[in-house]
């Protein structure tokens, strides 16, 4: 199940409180999505004891963001087979390796983003993943081809 | 170093630091684990020396009045070659995997009945391309990515989603089937005859069951002077008889080129088909004693017909890939077991010699689905593997 900010702000106080920095507690939301803001950042939600279940729900839910790579992206390995497909269909590689992972090659550049070690696909270099750092693309094309459901992405 | 697990044959492997790389699941599980579960020379149950295995397998040779050879895909065209001039001394019956498998589409490439291509012009040019019947998620994982979808080619530079059309044909939703979005068509079939009947009616202008599919597919295949079909195990099995089928990839041809290639199988299917087809005009279930080809005389049906008295299996496992009351026959006869594993047919044969496998511990030459030959160089030579077996078994009898 992919997390969505409106899932988030359904456990939070909604009180618009400003607290944390936020106008809002949806901005926060969206912030703690994206992992500009830290749940801590809310201090109602700690110190306030009627707010106990909401913060253990919101701790188990947000879970996830810390097994996931700084773009949102989480492999299951259990799913992955290595097919290879989010490799080659990698619009980086291809652009980076035009003789290795753009025709169906196993990447010949040193730091691709993904790269399929012992059959599985593994997280090498995330940092020239299109939806790294501030002027990101949303792309999903890796997850689009992959059969199994191995590459999901926080936002879904 | 290739990957000698299933017929795509990748060339891109691998081992970095004990990483291997590029290998999909089904290959790394091979490189990682060979040296797991290996087989020990035995007679009745017996330890012995590989000498002594070896002898008693040509003693039982000897003896017997019926010998099938079977198996063979995942060893070396050098190896099969050799088997096969074991089979014709011996008057024996061989036959691989491909007599249940995809025999008969190799058969009819190499009988030139359709038009065939290699995967390298496919990645470079096709345009609309049919999965039929295949599932590659499971037998082949690297297929679509490696030499046919994903991958961008000469003449098709931008990418699957305007470069390439993609057609999956199955009786279910498999994993293939689910990659097939934008530019691409999924059709869930009951029957393929009903499929291959549409596409007849729509080039008459008439109107069947998956007419819309088979219009849309068609003005796809106008667009280019290259498209590509892979017909798997669930194409053979969906029809009868495929003659409809090859009737139809050879009509289409008159819309607009289509090759076929069969889609996948053992690594070294294609190189027993050729290798005896080479020898005496048929792909698989030969009889050197009638000197021809029947359905009866696939190993499955020798089997069950009791028609032979001694096995010789080369590489493959009967007892967990054949039917269990087909592999219970084994159980009657004399069984001579030449693998590196300890697979369960081993644990039942007379005599196992063991071996070394293709590919990694024996150089040789392997050819790929498309036909295309690849010399494969073993990172650790052993002196004792299938091609020295079987020499030394022409030899002795």
């Amino acid at each position: 199940m992919p997390i969505t900010p409106m899932e988030i702000y359904k456990w939070l106080p909604k009180t618009n409180c400003k607290k944390c920095g936020e106008a809002t507690c949806m901005s926060f939301a969206f912030k703690l999505l994206n992992r500009e803001k830290k749940l801590e950042d809310c201090t109602p939600l700690f110190e306030e004891k009627k707010y106990e279940k909401q913060r253990e729900k919101l701790i188990e839910l947000l879970k996830p963001l810390e097994e996931a790579t700084e773009t949102g992206l989480i492999v299951d390995e259990d799913l992955c087979v290595g097919c290879g497909n989010c490799v080659v269909v990698c619009p980086v590689h291809v652009e980076l390796d035009p003789k290795g992972a753009a025709i169906g090659k196993g990447p010949t550049i040193d730091d691709p983003i993904l790269r399929v070690e012992n059959g599985k696909v593994k997280v090498i270099n995330m940092e020239a993943c299109r939806r790294y750092g501030k002027n990101r693309v949303l792309c999903v094309v890796c997850r689009e081809n992959c059969p199994t459901d191995a590459i999901r992405f926080l936002e879904g | 170093m290739i990957c000698p697990v299933c017929s795509c044959l990748c060339d891109d492997i691998e081992i970095v630091d004990g990483k291997i790389m590029n290998a999909c699941k089904r290959g790394c599980e091979f490189f990682s684990k060979y040296e797991e579960n290996r087989s020990k020379p035995l007679v009745e149950g017996r330890e012995v020396n590989i000498d002594e295995a070896i002898d008693a397998a040509v003693n039982l040779l000897k003896q017997s009045k019926s010998v099938a050879i079977y198996g063979l895909d995942t060893t070396v065209v050098e190896a099969q070659k050799k088997a096969i001039e074991l089979a014709e001394k011996l008057e024996a019956y061989i036959d691989d995997n491909s007599s249940f498998c995809l025999g008969e589409f190799v058969e009819a490439v190499l009988k030139e009945e359709v038009p065939t291509t290699t995967l390298e012009e496919v990645r470079d040019n096709a345009y609309v391309m049919f999965y039929w019947g295949s599932n590659p998620h499971y037998s082949i994982p690297r297929h679509m990515s490696r030499y046919t979808y994903y991958p961008r080619g000469r003449k098709r530079p931008r990418g699957y989603e305007e470069d390439r059309f993609l057609v999956v044909v199955d009786v279910r939703r498999s994993e293939t089937a689910t990659l097939a979005k934008k530019n691409a068509r999924f059709i869930l079939v009951e029957d393929d005859l009903e499929l291959i009947d549409s596409f007849f009616k729509v080039l008459e202008g008439k109107a069947y069951k998956y007419s819309s599919d088979a219009a849309i597919i068609l003005r796809e295949m106008k667009k280019s002077d290259f498209n590509v079909v892979f017909g798997g195990l669930g194409l053979k099995y969906g029809l009868k008889d495929l003659k409809p089928f090859f009737d139809l990839v050879n009509k289409l041809n008159e819309v607009a080129p289509l090759y076929f290639i069969p889609a996948g199988f053992h690594g070294n299917m294609r190189g027993f088909n050729e290798t005896l087809f080479e020898n005496v005009g048929v792909v698989n279930r030969f009889s050197f004693k009638e000197q021809n080809s029947k359905e009866e005389f696939a190993f499955t049906e020798l089997l069950k017909r009791e028609k032979i008295d001694t096995a010789l299996i080369v590489g493959t496992d009967p007892v967990s890939s054949l039917p269990f009351e087909v592999s219970l026959k084994l159980r009657k006869i004399k069984t001579i077991v030449v693998d590196p594993r300890n697979s369960l047919t081993a644990r039942i044969a007379n005599v196992v010699i063991p071996s070394a496998f293709s590919g990694l511990e024996t150089s040789g030459t392997m050819v790929r689905s498309d036909g295309v030959r690849f010399k494969l160089e073993a990172i650790e030579e052993r002196e004792i593997n299938d091609v020295s077996i079987l020499d030394r078994l022409v030899g002795e009898l």
